[in-house]
C-alpha cells in the first residue's frame, strides 16, 4: 500500500465511483439540510450556514491531525506516500479552516451582529489556519521535494503537540480578559430533523475531501516519478 | 565518565566560539535591544500617553516587542554557520548534533534574551508599570525568552538558507501559550493577585521544551544535510 505506483493504480480504478458517490452524499446532505430541515425558531432560516459551517470546522481539525500522523510516519519510516499525503492535504485543510472562518463571520453577523468576535474557538481556528499556512510556506520554499516533505512533517508533528496547549491558554486568555459575550460551545439540542441532514453532510464533507485528496495525491505521484518506466509506460497507454 | 566531559568540553567551546563571535560584532546584541525599545516606544506614540491607560496595556506591549525582537535576531542561529561551512565541519565531526544545538540556542538566549531583561527595565519606565511588577516581569521574561530561543532555534533549523520572515511565520503561532501566559503573570501581578500557577505552567514548558525542542531541532538540521 504504500507504495506510489500501487496507490496510484487503486486510486484510478476506485475514483471514478467515489467520486460520484461522495458528490452525491454532499448534495442530498445540503439540499435536505437547506431545503428541508425545518427552520430554528430562534435563529429562522439564518442557522442553516451550519450544514457549511461545522463540517468544515471538523475537517479543518481532523485533516491537521491526519497530517501529524502521516508526517510521523514519513519521518520515522520515511515513507514517501505519507510526504505526499501531508503535500497533497495542507493546502485541503487550510481551505476548510478558511471556509468554516468566513462561513462562521457570516453566520456570526446576523445572530451576533459582529463578523468576528475574539472568543476562544474563533481564535483557535484562526490559528489553525496560520499554522496550515506556516506547513505550506515551508514545503513550498524547500527545493527538494524530499527534504521539504520531511521539514513539513517535523513541523506539524511539533505543531500537533503545541496545539492542545495553544488551545488551554487561548481559553485562559479568554476567561481572563472578556467575560464571555456569546456561548458558542454548549450547542443547542438539536432534533433529529436537523441532526441527520448535519450527519449526512459531515459524512459527504469527508467523502468529498478523500476523493480531492486521492486526485491531488495522483497527481503528485505523476509529476515526482515522471522520470520511472512506470509512468512513461501509463502515459504511453493513455496516448 | 570521559565521554560527558568531552560533551562538555564541546558544549564550552561552541558557546565561546559564539559569545566571541556576537561580542566581535557588536549589532547582533545592540540592534535586537534597540529594536525592543523602538517598538516599546511607538506604543505611547500611537496609541496615547495617558499614564494609566498605557500601564493597562503594558504587559501585552513588552511581550509583543519580546516576541518580535527575539524572533527577528533568530535567523542568525543556523544561517552564519551554514553559509560559511561551520555547520558542515561540524556535522562531519561526528559530535553529537544535540550538544551542538543546545550550546546554540543558550548563546542565542545570553545574546539576545539578556539584554531584553534589561531593556524591559527601561521600559517599566516608559510604560509607567508599578514597581512591585518588576520582579515577575523579570523571571517571566527571563523564562519565556528562553522558550523563544528555542523555538526560534527550530524555526531558524528548519528554514537554513532561507529568508527569516518565513522562520516567523512559522514560529509565532505556536509561541502564543508564551505570550499569554507571559501577560497573564504580569497582568495578574498588577492587579495583586496570585501569579505563581502561571508561573509554574510557564516553567513546566521550559522543562518539556528543552529537550523536545532541541530533539526536534537536530531532526530538522539532519533533513537539512540528508
Amino acid at each position: 500500500m504504500g507504495s506510489p505506483p500501487f496507490f496510484f493504480k487503486w486510486a484510478s480504478r476506485l475514483l471514478p465511483w467515489f467520486s460520484p458517490i461522495s458528490f452525491s452524499i454532499l448534495i442530498i446532505g445540503l439540499i435536505w439540510g437547506v431545503g428541508f430541515a425545518p427552520s430554528d425558531y430562534k435563529q429562522g432560516d439564518v442557522y442553516r450556514i451550519i450544514f457549511v459551517h461545522v463540517p468544515s470546522a471538523i475537517l479543518g481539525q481532523s485533516i491537521y491531525l491526519m497530517m501529524a500522523i502521516f508526517g510521523s510516519i514519513c519521518l520515522i519510516w520515511r515513507a514517501k506516500l505519507a510526504g505526499m499525503f501531508l503535500r497533497s492535504a495542507a493546502p485541503l485543510g487550510a481551505s476548510f479552516t478558511l471556509i468554516a472562518l468566513i462561513s462562521g463571520a457570516v453566520w456570526g453577523k446576523p445572530t451576533w451582529g459582529t463578523w468576528w468576535v475574539w472568543d476562544a474557538r474563533l481564535t483557535s481556528t484562526l490559528i489553525l489556519f496560520f499554522l496550515y499556512v506556516g506547513i505550506i510556506g515551508l514545503y513550498s520554499s524547500i527545493d527538494n521535494k524530499q527534504k521539504g516533505d520531511r521539514a513539513a512533517s517535523l513541523i506539524s508533528v511539533v505543531g500537533v503537540i503545541i496545539v492542545p496547549i495553544i488551545k488551554k491558554s487561548v481559553d485562559w486568555w479568554q476567561t481572563l480578559h472578556q467575560p464571555s459575550t456569546f456561548s458558542i460551545t454548549s450547542s443547542p439540542s438539536m432534533t433529529s430533523d436537523m441532526y441527520f441532514p448535519l450527519l449526512i453532510c459531515v459524512i459527504g464533507f469527508y467523502f468529498i475531501f478523500v476523493s480531492l485528496l486521492c486526485n491531488r495525491l495522483r497527481v503528485e505521484i505523476l509529476t515526482r516519478e515522471r522520470n520511472t518506466t512506470w509512468v512513461k509506460e501509463y502515459l504511453n497507454n493513455k496516448v | 565518565m570521559n565521554n560527558t566531559s568531552t560533551l562538555f568540553s564541546w558544549f564550552r567551546l561552541i558557546l565561546k566560539r559564539d559569545l566571541a563571535l556576537s561580542f566581535k560584532k557588536i549589532a547582533t546584541f545592540l540592534i535586537p535591544l534597540v529594536f525592543f525599545l523602538i517598538v516599546i516606544s511607538l506604543f505611547p506614540l500611537a496609541l496615547g500617553t495617558e499614564n494609566s491607560f498605557l500601564s493597562s496595556l503594558s504587559p501585552g506591549v513588552i511581550w509583543v516587542a519580546a516576541l518580535l525582537a527575539s524572533l527577528l535576531a533568530v535567523e542568525s542561529i543556523f544561517n552564519e554557520d551554514f553559509r560559511d561551512g561551520t555547520l558542515d565541519h561540524f556535522l562531519l565531526s561526528g559530535e553529537p548534533i544535540f550538544i551542538l544545538v543546545f550550546a546554540k540556542v543558550f548563546a542565542h538566549w545570553l545574546v539576545t534574551g539578556v539584554p531584553l531583561l534589561l531593556a524591559s527595565l527601561i521600559s517599566t519606565f516608559f510604560l509607567f508599570l508599578p514597581e512591585g511588577v518588576v520582579l515577575p516581569l523579570l523571571i517571566s521574561l527571563l523564562i519565556g525568552t528562553l522558550l523563544l530561543s528555542l523555538l526560534g532555534a527550530l524555526g531558524s533549523a528548519l528554514t537554513i538558507g532561507k529568508t527569516a520572515i518565513l522562520s516567523a511565520v512559522i514560529v509565532l503561532p505556536l509561541s502564543i501559550p508564551i505570550l499569554i501566559l507571559g501577560v497573564a503573570i504580569i497582568t495578574s501581578a498588577i492587579n495583586n493577585q496570585d501569579y505563581l500557577s502561571y508561573l509554574y505552567f510557564l516553567g513546566a514548558m521550559l522543562a518539556v521544551g528543552i529537550p523536545g525542542l532541541c530533539l526536534a531541532t537536530v531532526e530538522a538540521i539532519s533533513i537539512n544535510y540528508d
